[in-house]
């Protein structure tokens, strides 16, 4: 259970624009610490957006996404009050579910 | 408000009740600034909190006015690191308790943000006030920059969802900013007496601490690295390059000619260190054979420069006459190969 996302989620004629600002470490696995033993890899594998039952998004992040990675993506339809859930899981079998109402 | 501000308000008051006294000196020029005047350009909001407006706005309306005003150049989480280095981020729950923000320190921080870095929270009032939106500077009411800057608290996580901001509890939120015992004036770059003494300077006393050597000095420079031979020529005549006065002096390089001399020299003074000197001369026959004659006995032999490294390593007799070669373990096979070399091509 990570921390929590922040999502924006704001329609404008018809199309609903999501913002989220997702917190996670996004380790490639190709780091090295202090000691010179390799920082093992944890970054998010899947992460998909929801729009009542229908997804909106499906996407496969990997390792060369940042630390701390910013998304914003934008689909025709969405109603203000209607309900957006993001969630992700990442390699370690960790995941994470938000939500946020469209405005 | 400032020091000047104070003395252009004496200057106003002397100046209503003495008519022209201020301005006796500079008759026709200038006149007192009015009070409406030296209010609308007081607008300072300085650490304790003097120069506030009051008003109050809360996070959700300050979303609103983010929004609309600030994500386009700072996104809308404060995230953007194109106009401007992010706004938010960077700062963890403990920094909140420990006032300090030890990313700084760690190195973690792949980006420092504003509120990485400020400490005090009247600094970010006053500058949004003042400076924000970029396109219309001082355009915010009160209202609106309490609202922002609650805002950006909550994104920060130092206050909840649901928090309303005003100049009544600013001061409790400004002790919870993650860096806000960030700040030290211990540096000698700001007026005024220490911080204990009730300044906010430490007297102009430098941080930096160049004591002048009185005893236990060293007593002389020792050089620690010399110019390798390869890089001699790399920069022409070092010595026309350098001043002709003062501790530095370049070294004499003038082109490879003079490179291969000071290589030679090297290598004689390392032939005189191995003890090489005492049983062989350059051009004759000492204990053991000159050098000049044991180049011209090898001179063809491609193996030579094995051959010959080996020999000076263990040492022998035969080659040259009966009396032995003492065996030279001592010596860097390293130097030994320089000192064959050197023999082999002709020891000058």
């Amino acid at each position: 259970m990570g921390n929590p996302m922040k999502i924006r989620a704001a329609n404008k004629d018809g199309v609903t624009e999501i913002k989220a600002l997702i917190s996670h470490e996004m380790e490639t696995g190709q780091r090295k610490d202090a000691a010179g033993a390799v920082v093992p890899a944890w970054f998010i594998t899947e992460l998909t957006a929801k729009l009542g039952d229908k997804i909106v998004l499906a996407a496969e992040f990997g390792p060369s996404v940042s630390k701390n990675p910013y998304l914003a993506f934008k689909f025709k339809g969405g109603a203000k009050g209607d309900k957006v859930v993001v969630s992700w899981k990442d390699n370690k079998g960790d995941s994470r579910t938000d939500e946020a109402v469209i405005n | 408000m400032s020091r000047f501000s104070k003395s252009i308000l004496v200057l106003a008051l002397v100046g209503a009740s003495t008519a022209t006294f201020a301005f006796d000196s500079f008759k026709g020029v200038g006149r007192p600034a009015t009070s409406a005047e030296v209010k609308a350009w007081d607008i300072d909001v300085r650490p304790d909190f003097k120069g506030l407006p009051k008003g109050s706005g809360n996070v959700e309306r300050g979303n609103e006015l983010f929004e609309e005003k600030c994500a386009s150049c700072h996104g809308s989480f404060g995230e953007s690191n194109e106009v401007f280095t992010p706004l938010a981020g960077g700062t963890t729950a403990d920094d909140i308790k420990t006032g300090r923000v030890k990313g700084l320190s760690s190195g973690e921080l792949p980006q420092r943000t504003t509120f990485t870095k400020v400490s005090t929270i009247s600094t970010v009032f006053d500058y949004i006030q003042r400076a924000m939106p970029w396109t219309a500077p001082k355009s915010l009411k009160p209202d609106e920059v309490y609202a922002i800057l609650a805002y950006l608290l909550n994104l920060q996580e130092i206050v909840p969802g649901d928090f309303t901001l005003s100049d009544k509890n600013i001061g409790d939120v400004q002790k919870l900013l993650p860096n806000r015992n960030g700040m030290t004036t211990d540096h000698g770059m700001w007026p005024g007496a220490s911080a204990k003494k009730g300044g906010i300077g430490n007297g102009g006393k430098p941080d930096t601490d160049n004591k002048a050597c009185m005893k236990n000095c060293k007593p002389e420079v020792l050089i620690g690295s010399t110019l390798p031979e390869y890089a001699r020529t790399a920069h022409g005549e070092l010595a026309e390059q350098y001043r002709s006065f003062g501790p530095v002096r370049g070294t004499r390089t003038l082109g490879p000619e003079a490179a291969k001399k000071a290589a030679e020299a090297t290598t004689m003074e390392l032939a005189t260190k191995s003890g090489c000197m005492a049983c062989h001369g350059m051009k004759s026959k000492i204990v053991g054979p000159g050098y000049n004659e044991v180049m011209t006995r090898y001179a063809g032999q491609p193996d030579a420069e094995g051959k010959l490294v080996a020999k000076v390593k263990a040492g022998g007799a035969g080659a040259w006459g009966s009396i032995p070669m003492p065996p030279n373990g001592h010596l860097a096979d390293e130097d030994i190969k320089t000192l064959v070399k050197w023999i082999l091509s002709g020891a000058k």
